[in-house]
């Protein structure tokens, strides 16, 4: 697994196994620094302690609550990759795990892939529109709307698919209530909080030449059937935004992984 | 999200800063109930200071202005802009609540 992501391998054969985005460093804050040496070792990246150059990075962060990156300069270029390191029963399991994540993430021109618990608090929508708008600059109303179209797709994510938190229905403090109270009680099920949501976005020239964003998120949820939805409740309008804003909306895996595409 | 309230001699003016998104529900539990608790008939949210809205947070808003029908007052928004303004636009909130610059 290792081997297939190492640098210094030919372009051609970097192409053929899709890969967009070649990985010179590795960025751990909250890690021990001999634990970010052995895990960049593995990787065959360089440790860093902070982001630098024009090579693309990768940012560890630790599943722990502690390491959350709230410095900007970590949701910025070149850092184009944001993983929480899978838990592993040994350290060879641990960075084979992180492997195959790696790989992933050279597949994509940005990738996340973080448990439940650790994405809840992030205003994910937020920081994949910061790094996306620093490749190609969004502004005004197409900024704001690209931003929510990220969040909702995130929030549905991990509150109706990890989570399984049912919206809110009926319009009343009882339905708020309960819903506060789902959302605090499954945060709590170690189960439930460490399902992953991933990212996965991609930047290709569409068919007028001007560059178009595909992004993909999966939730490890039980999926839902996009039908019919009553506007009348106090949830279900996220996914109408969506579909509003996006140029391009898709469902797959049974509700599990949504896919947007936005032109630039 | 944060929020202050100001009771006026008409209305008791609520005033929310920054995001409200899903992930406000304590705080907005803990605004219905003081809303409900003073006097005036007239609740208005001033939304001038609040940066962004997600479908959630438009959902609350509701739930809020169904709280105080139930309880005989008025729910207004107020002052939108930006992003909020937007979101209220394409929800087709002003449908359901009064708007006021």
């Amino acid at each position: 697994m290792i081997d297939g992501t190492i640098q210094g391998t030919t372009e051609e054969t970097h192409q053929a196994t899709g890969c967009r985005t070649r990985f010179a460093g590795l960025l751990a804050p909250g890690l021990l620094p001999d634990r970010l040496d052995r895990l960049a070792l593995a990787l065959r990246l360089s440790p860093m302690q902070a982001p630098a150059g024009p090579a693309p990075l990768a940012v560890l962060l630790a599943g722990d609550g502690t390491a959350v990156p709230e410095s900007d300069a970590l949701w910025l270029p070149p850092v184009a990759a944001w993983i929480e390191p899978p838990a592993g029963t040994g350290a060879s399991d641990a960075s084979a795990r992180l492997a195959a994540l790696m790989a992933e993430a050279e597949a994509s021109d940005l990738y996340l892939n973080l448990t439940t618990a650790t994405a809840h608090d992030l205003q994910l929508g937020g920081r994949l529109l910061a790094a996306l708008s620093a490749r190609h600059p969004l502004e005004g109303d197409r900024r704001d709307d690209v931003e929510l179209a990220l969040h909702e797709a995130v929030c549905n994510a991990l509150v109706h698919g990890n989570l399984g938190v049912a919206g809110m229905k009926e319009l009343s403090a009882q339905e708020l209530e309960r819903f506060s109270r789902d959302l605090g009680d499954r945060l709590a099920d170690p189960v439930l909080a460490s399902r992953r949501i991933v990212v996965t976005l991609r930047i290709d020239p569409a068919e007028d030449g001007r560059p178009l964003a595909t992004v993909e998120i999966a939730d490890e949820g039980a999926g839902f059937n996009p039908g019919p939805r009553a506007s009348s409740g106090a949830s279900g309008r996220g996914l109408d935004l969506i579909g509003t804003i996006a140029d391009g909306l898709t469902l797959e895996d049974g509700g599990r992984r949504i896919r947007m595409r936005f032109r630039l | 999200m944060d929020y202050g309230i100001e009771v006026r001699d008409q209305e008791a003016v609520i005033r929310l800063r920054g995001r409200l998104t899903f992930n406000d529900h304590a705080k907005l539990r803990a605004l219905i109930g003081e809303m409900g608790q003073n006097k005036l008939k007239r609740q208005v949210l001033d939304l001038s200071s609040l940066e962004f809205v997600d479908s959630a947070g438009i959902g609350m808003l509701l739930i809020a202005r169904e709280e105080m029908e139930r309880a005989a007052k008025q729910f207004i928004l107020r002052g939108a802009a930006g992003q909020v303004k937007r979101v209220l636009t394409v929800a087709q909130i002003a449908k359901i609540v009064p708007i006021e610059d």
